[in-house]
C-alpha cells in the first residue's frame, strides 16, 4: 500500500491506510488526470454558463464540475484531496447556491410573482440574466453535494470502535434491566 | 433518421440491453458496477440520437460518471463479494417475476409512436407549440429546454434542487458525520 504522506507518523499513516484501502499511486493516473483535469473543469463551467444558449445547464454543468474533483482524489488520494479541500467551501457553495435560487425567487415577489423573472423589468436580457444566476446557483448545490456525497462515502460510518463498544454495552444494560 | 443513425441506434440498444442483464446477473459487484456504467453511456448515446442532447449529458454526467464513481467509493468502503463465480445465481420467482412484468411492458409497444413522428402526441401538443413559438421572445434563452427548466417550470426546478440538498443532508445523517470534507 503506497501512501504519499511520508511525514505522517506510524498512526496517522495507518489511519490513513484504513481510511483509503484502495489507494495505489500510479503514474499514468496521475499524469493523465493532470492533463485532462483542467479541461474538464472549464468545459463543466461552460456547460454551465452557457447552459441557456446551448445544451446544458446547471445540473450537468454541476456535475461535470464535481467529478473533476473526483478525478483528482482516484489520483492523488482520497484522503490527500479532502485535506486539500477541507473547510467551508463545500457547504458554502451549497448554501450559496440555494440562497441565491431562493433569493432571485424572492426578489421577484417585489413586482410579481415568485420566481417571475419579468417582474425585474430590465428585459429579455435581465429574463435571461436571472436564469443564469438560478443556474449557477443550481450548478454550485449540485457539484457541492455530489463532492460532500463523494467524501462522505468515502470516509465511511464515524462511528470509531470506542463508539460501538459503548454503544452495544448500552444495548447490554437496556437487556439486563428489561 | 438516416439509416447509418438506425444502425447505431440499433446497435447502441443492443448493447445497453446485453450489459443491463450483464449487470444483473454478473456476481461479482465491482463487473456489475462497470456493465450499469455501459449501460448509461449506451442509453446516453440514444438520447443523442433522439436530439435531446441535454438529457443525454446529464446521463453520461450522472449514470456513466458520477453514479459509477460513488458505487466504486461504496464498495471500497463495504464487503465485496468476489469468487471463482461468474454468475449470481437467479431466483426463478424473481426471474419470472422480472420476465412477466417486462412482457406486461412490452405489450405497450406497440401504441407508442413512431420516433420523430409529427402525429406523436408531445409534436401536437399545443403546449409545445406554445414554448417553441414563446420561450426565446419571453426569456431571450435559446435553449428552450433551459427556459422551462428555469423559467417556466422554476418552481419545479426549485423543488429539485430542494431534493439534491436533502439527499447530501441525508447522507451525513446515515453515516454520523459533521462536515463534508
Amino acid at each position: 500500500m503506497s501512501n504519499n504522506a511520508d511525514t505522517a507518523s506510524d498512526t496517522d499513516t495507518r489511519a490513513e491506510s484504513i481510511n483509503n484501502p484502495t489507494y495505489v499511486e500510479s503514474t499514468i493516473i496521475m499524469t493523465t488526470v493532470r492533463l485532462v483535469v483542467p479541461f474538464i473543469f472549464t468545459f463543466g463551467l461552460f456547460v454551465m454558463f452557457h447552459g441557456a444558449d446551448s445544451a446544458g445547464g446547471g445540473f450537468q454543468g454541476g456535475v461535470i464540475v464535481a467529478s473533476t474533483v473526483l478525478l483528482l482524489a482516484f489520483a492523488f488520494g482520497i484522503d490527500a484531496t479532502r485535506r486539500w479541500i477541507e473547510g467551508p467551501l463545500i457547504r458554502t457553495a451549497i448554501a450559496t447556491g440555494g440562497g441565491l435560487f431562493i433569493l432571485i425567487g424572492l426578489g421577484a415577489l417585489i413586482n410579481g410573482q415568485f420566481l417571475e423573472y419579468a417582474a425585474y423589468d430590465i428585459g429579455t436580457t435581465g429574463i435571461k440574466y436571472g436564469i443564469e444566476l438560478v443556474e449557477l446557483g443550481i450548478g454550485a448545490i449540485v457539484s457541492g453535494v455530489l463532492i460532500g456525497l463523494f467524501f462522505t462515502l468515502a470516509r465511511g460510518d464515524m462511528l470509531t470502535e470506542g463508539d460501538i463498544d459503548q454503544r452495544s454495552s448500552q444495548e447490554q444494560h437496556g437487556s439486563d434491566r428489561s | 433518421m438516416t439509416p447509418i443513425q438506425w444502425g447505431i441506434l440499433a446497435s447502441v440498444l443492443t448493447l445497453a440491453v446485453v450489459v443491463a442483464a450483464a449487470a444483473v446477473l454478473l456476481y461479482d459487484v465491482l463487473n456489475a458496477i462497470i456493465a450499469f456504467a455501459t449501460f448509461s453511456f449506451g442509453v446516453a448515446i440514444t438520447w443523442i440520437l433522439f436530439a435531446a442532447p441535454d438529457v443525454a449529458l446529464t446521463e453520461a454526467a450522472v449514470g456513466a460518471g458520477i453514479t459509477t464513481t460513488l458505487l466504486l467509493v461504496t464498495i471500497a468502503r463495504t464487503v465485496r463479494q468476489s469468487g471463482d463465480r461468474l454468475l449470481e445465481k437467479v431466483d426463478p420467482r424473481a426471474a419470472l417475476t422480472a420476465i412477466l412484468f417486462t412482457g406486461l411492458l412490452a405489450t405497450t409497444v406497440d401504441n407508442l409512436p413512431a420516433i420523430g413522428s409529427p402525429q406523436s402526441p408531445i409534436a401536437t401538443s399545443p403546449i409545445t407549440s406554445y414554448y417553441i413559438e414563446n420561450a426565446y421572445p419571453e426569456t431571450g434563452v435559446e435553449n428552450a429546454v433551459t427556459a422551462v427548466l428555469a423559467a417556466y417550470r422554476g418552481f419545479d426546478t426549485l423543488g429539485e434542487a430542494t431534493v439534491v440538498i436533502a439527499a447530501g443532508l441525508a447522507v451525513l445523517v446515515i453515516l454520523q458525520q459533521e462536515a463534508y470534507a
